[in-house]
């Protein structure tokens, strides 16, 4: 264990070191889950730029853009990247009560775990609603 | 040895010794305060006082109402000239801590709200929920913080008061962290130590509770008064004596015995009725309650548990709601500790001890006899609390004494001047000495633990609800020999960061010499008064012979010396002291023979 | 209560870091047997080993009640009061008690806490009214709602779990850290406190609330439902209104 101590007088503070600390505690991992997948959504976040790019520079370069998402490769890399949005969006919703000033309906002190539902309820609507669009357009 | 010179002293950094502080601070900023305390002022036990502080704030109530309610409650042993400086300065003061934060529960239209409390005849409990004394201390600590001219010592052991000239000029303390002494002269110095519970074995109180002010003090000369006056509070947890506070029965909360029964109405405190009654039932005095648990224990009506004999503190019919609201750590107690849920099961309890009365002889001024040397808070006697404590006057005693002793010090080191440092240091040394004599190993093999133990026992024997002459002289006794093997105590650690083992025998030494002070004023009050009930022929309040304070003085290796000395009357004779249908009838009786 | 839970003749281990600064170079851990009981704390097993066991083990605490903050320790790597942890938890298994994590260890189960104290003292803990009132003109008028907006932060009991808990404050000691943060917002959002703007540079500096990333495990261990990591980031919010606000109020860009 690499440590630090600094002698004042007879007192010898001793500094433990920080190395590994998220794996000393399975919470301090979940975090660490969660920051690596926020990597992933902004990693998404750059395919769909590029397909933006490519839409603008003509159907041509789209089609061929839209047809390398069907490869196994890309759609593996889809369906690893919804299980992470997912978890991220959950985790998301869950920290969210802590970042907002309490809420009191009624006199009572909102739980934090409607805030949760609340929110992730109200991402479900947003996607149905993207879907529904989508799915109708495609039509 | 290295020097700090400041104006005044403080020796602890709880309620009275924070509130002294600011009061000299705002008093004069040019004055320089060392703020010593043996752990960081927010770990004070003033932080565990739970129900609240009183301070007369509604339309029909009055200040002579709470005077009544005190004089009548320390069983006609309070100095009533201070009771009445008391009374009259609670509101303010309570006040003070509102403006500088404290978080009291509110009325719905923002007014403070107040509720009822034991032995006090109209609700006058100023409350934040049920960590009143929480709130108090934490807000005192931080508002401390506001003036420079305060210097804390924080974590700083006292070792002894430094007496020169014949008055108090300065405090010898040892930093814990480095084991170090410092000589802290001030031209006048504060004792706010708390009490000495801790003498006793099954208490509310913290492990810091060691009445290290008392014993400093009572070494120097100042006498110790009252000292055989101990609250047993009735309501506490089994084993460790944690306290379940008496704002559960102010609430509305029962007390049971095994077969269900509202056992107080046997004992002068009754009717029974389903609505709390201020001064009726549960809501009477706490020496009156402790001493009815005592009697249905000996009748066998006490429930059995795994830590010996209780009575049940029902709280179920408040409704969960108002638990939470207003009585939210007595949950966390019960469930947490117990695996107790208040609002479906009642709690079991007995009585444990919870206060002293006594302490440090101080006058209204919160000055000693030693000149220099000022007392506030449970460490003093300053007559208000006299033979029995009333809940929530506690509280108030600390911010109104910590402000008058804080105030009067300013005024008197402004007009001193003190002896040359040389003298000072030299006497300084000598405690020095004294103090690091428990770690020369070639006294003996006596343990400090052991000691503690066998004198928590025998002041639990001897001192409890219930005395008998024998009890008490076999208490005495053992205290003695006690003292005398002390002599003989090794410390294991020769450390010197952190050294706990030393500074528990250091306590230990200050817990000895006051608790036999405790059973030596005990043995020698032949009555029954109050907090100190006698089962040998003593079984009367005899005001003929013991209407006199107990005046222990401390008599070196040996026993005190005790004498007596008058309690000031002004305006209130003490007369029959009943409570519940019984004390509205005395109360009648008085009036109409007043009258007629 | 435990009734009946104890059986007579059962133990329990108790490994406790042991660190003297004066005779061991580094903290090792030393195991001690202590009898079991259903109801006993950490803390009384510590509390027997000191009495009866070694005497020269140390470590802080007082009141007992989880009320006092001084006992707070690692029990099997996570920050708890000892006071309100108890051995059944453990039971059969072993206990391991540790000093709280990224505090200096001055001896054994002492930590130094001077950082946290000094951080206190920096951001006026204390009211500074918004309208000056006299103690002729009684209390401040303050609602049970208004009581309710601060009520949560001004219940932290000065523990440092929560500094124990946080690994932000672990790698970087200048981060002013969860609970004190709990404390700066106490008093801001205080009905009777006018001093927001006093405080503000310390919440909004990048040792302040920025220093957070909502690990949140400060909320987690707080033995009194303080929730510093809300405290924390609610203010993010804030301090971000006062970046871009100081661009658009006028004269706001000088502070």
């Amino acid at each position: 264990m690499s440590a630090e101590t600094r002698t004042m007088g007879k007192r010898r503070p001793y500094r433990r070191a920080m190395d590994g600390w998220w794996t000393r505690n399975p919470f301090f991992v979940r975090y660490m889950i969660r920051e690596w997948t926020a990597v992933l959504v902004a990693a998404y976040a750059l395919v769909l730029l590029v397909g933006a790019v490519r839409l603008a520079q003509g159907e041509a370069a789209y089609s061929a853009w839209f047809e390398s998402m069907k490869s196994p490769f890309a759609l593996a890399f889809h369906w690893v990247t919804l299980a992470v949005f997912l978890y991220h969006t959950w985790s998301w919703f869950e920290i969210m009560p802590r970042t907002m000033p309490a809420i009191f309906v009624g006199g009572k002190r909102l739980a934090r775990g409607v805030i949760t539902a609340a929110g992730i309820a109200a991402a479900l609507a947003c996607c149905a609603i993207v879907l529904a669009l989508a799915l109708g357009g495609g039509r | 040895m290295e020097t700090y010179k400041a104006d005044v002293a403080i020796v602890g950094a709880g309620g009275a010794g924070l509130r002294a502080a600011i009061a000299i601070a705002e008093a004069d900023p040019a004055l320089t305060v060392a703020l010593i305390s043996k752990v960081y002022p927010m770990r004070s036990h003033t932080v565990a006082a739970e129900g609240g502080a009183a301070g007369v704030v509604q339309a029909h109530d009055s200040l002579e109402h709470h005077f009544n309610d005190t004089v009548h409650g320390g069983d006609g042993l309070c100095d009533q000239d201070v009771v009445e400086y008391f009374v009259a300065h609670c509101t303010e003061e309570l006040t003070q801590l509102e403006h500088w934060g404290c978080p009291w529960s509110r009325k719905p239209d923002g007014r403070i709200d107040v509720r009822a409390f034991g032995g006090m005849k109209i609700e006058r409990t100023w409350f934040a929920a049920d960590t009143s004394g929480f709130h108090m201390l934490h807000t005192l600590f931080q508002t401390s913080i506001k003036y420079p001219s305060i210097r804390r010592f924080d974590e700083y052991f006292a070792a002894d008061l430094v007496v020169e000239d014949g008055r108090c000029q300065g405090v010898v303390v040892i930093e814990v962290a480095t084991g170090q002494f410092t000589l802290i002269q001030a031209k006048a110095v504060i004792l706010a130590t708390g009490g000495a519970g801790r003498v006793f074995r099954e208490s509310t109180l913290g492990g810091i509770v060691t009445g290290d002010g008392m014993a400093l003090a009572y070494r120097h000369g100042a006498p110790l008064r009252d000292m055989e006056f101990m609250q047993y509070h009735p309501t506490c947890m089994l084993g460790t004596g944690l306290l379940f506070t008496e704002a559960c029965r102010g609430e509305g909360g029962f007390l049971r015995n095994r077969d269900g029964y509202r056992y107080l109405q046997d004992y002068g405190l009754g009717p029974a009725e389903d609505k709390p009654r201020n001064k009726f039932m549960e809501l009477g005095p706490r020496d009156r309650l402790s001493q009815a648990f005592w009697h249905e224990e000996k009748k066998g009506r006490t429930v059995t548990t795994a830590h010996g004999e209780a009575v049940h503190l029902d709280l179920r019919h408040l409704g969960e709601n108002k638990l939470r609201e207003r009585l939210p750590l007595i949950c966390e107690l019960a469930e947490e500790y117990l695996k107790i849920d208040p609002a479906r099961a009642p709690i079991p309890v007995r009585p444990a001890i919870h206060y002293t009365m006594g302490g440090i002889y101080a006058d209204l001024r919160a000055a000693t006899p030693l000149p220099g040397l000022y007392a506030a808070g449970e460490c003093a006697s300053n007559g208000i609390h006299g033979a029995n404590r009333l809940g929530s006057n506690s509280l108030v005693d600390i911010i109104v004494f910590g402000k008058m002793a804080g105030v009067e010090a300013a005024k008197y080191a402004r007009g001193v001047s003190q002896s040359p440092h040389g003298v000072l240091e030299k006497q300084a040394r000598g405690a020095q000495e004294r103090a690091l004599s428990p770690l020369r190993s070639a006294r003996g093999k006596e343990r400090h633990s052991v000691l503690r133990r066998e004198m928590a026992q025998s002041m639990e024997a001897g001192c409890g609800i219930y005395r008998t002459a024998a009890d008490m002289q076999a208490t005495c006794d053992k205290i003695a020999e006690l003292r005398e093997r002390y002599g003989r105590v090794d410390v294991n650690d020769k450390s010197s960061v952190w050294n706990s083992d030393w500074l528990g025998a250091l306590e230990l030494g200050y817990l000895l010499e006051v608790a036999q002070a405790v059973v030596h004023s005990a043995i020698n009050r032949k009555e029954s008064r109050g907090a100190h009930q006698r089962l040998d022929g003593y079984e009367q309040r005899d005001d003929a012979n013991f209407l006199r304070h107990t005046m222990a003085y401390h008599g070196g290796g040996g026993p005190p010396r005790i004498g007596y000395s008058d309690v000031v009357i002004t305006r209130s004779k003490p007369g029959t002291r009943a409570y519940g249908a019984a004390g509205e009838q005395a109360q009648a009786q008085e009036r109409k023979a007043a009258h007629g | 209560m435990a009734e009946g839970d104890r059986s007579p003749g059962a133990s329990i281990e108790v490994e406790v870091l042991r660190y003297r600064p004066e005779q061991d170079s580094e903290p090792f851990y030393q195991s001690f047997t202590v009898p079991y009981a259903e109801d006993l704390s950490v803390l009384q097993a510590l509390q027997h080993i000191k009495d009866d066991l070694d005497s020269t083990l140390s470590f802080r605490w007082s009141c007992r009640m989880a009320i006092c903050g001084s006992c707070g320790l690692m029990i099997n790597g996570i920050p708890k009061l000892g006071c309100r942890t108890f051995l059944r938890e453990y039971y059969p298994g072993r206990v391991r008690v540790g000093p709280l994590n990224h505090f200096p260890i001055e001896r054994d189960l002492v930590v130094d806490i001077e950082d946290f104290v000094g951080k206190l003292e920096k951001i006026h803990p204390y009211i500074i009214p918004r309208e000056p009132r006299t103690l002729d003109q009684g209390e401040y008028l303050q609602t049970p709602r208004q009581l309710q907006r601060y009520l949560q932060f001004s219940n932290c009991i000065n523990c440092t779990l929560c500094y124990a808990a946080c690994p932000q404050y672990g790698l970087d000691p200048a981060f002013l850290g969860p609970g004190i943060t709990a404390l700066l917002h106490r008093y801001n959002a205080d009905s009777r406190d006018g001093g927001q703007a006093k405080r503000a540079a310390i919440m909004h500096a990048e040792d302040g609330v920025w220093g957070c990333t909502a690990v949140s495990y400060c909320s987690e261990v707080c033995p009194k439902a303080v929730d510093p990591a809300n405290a924390i980031n609610q203010n993010k919010m804030a301090s971000a209104m006062d970046y871009f606000l100081r661009f658009v109020k006028p004269g706001g860009a000088r502070k």
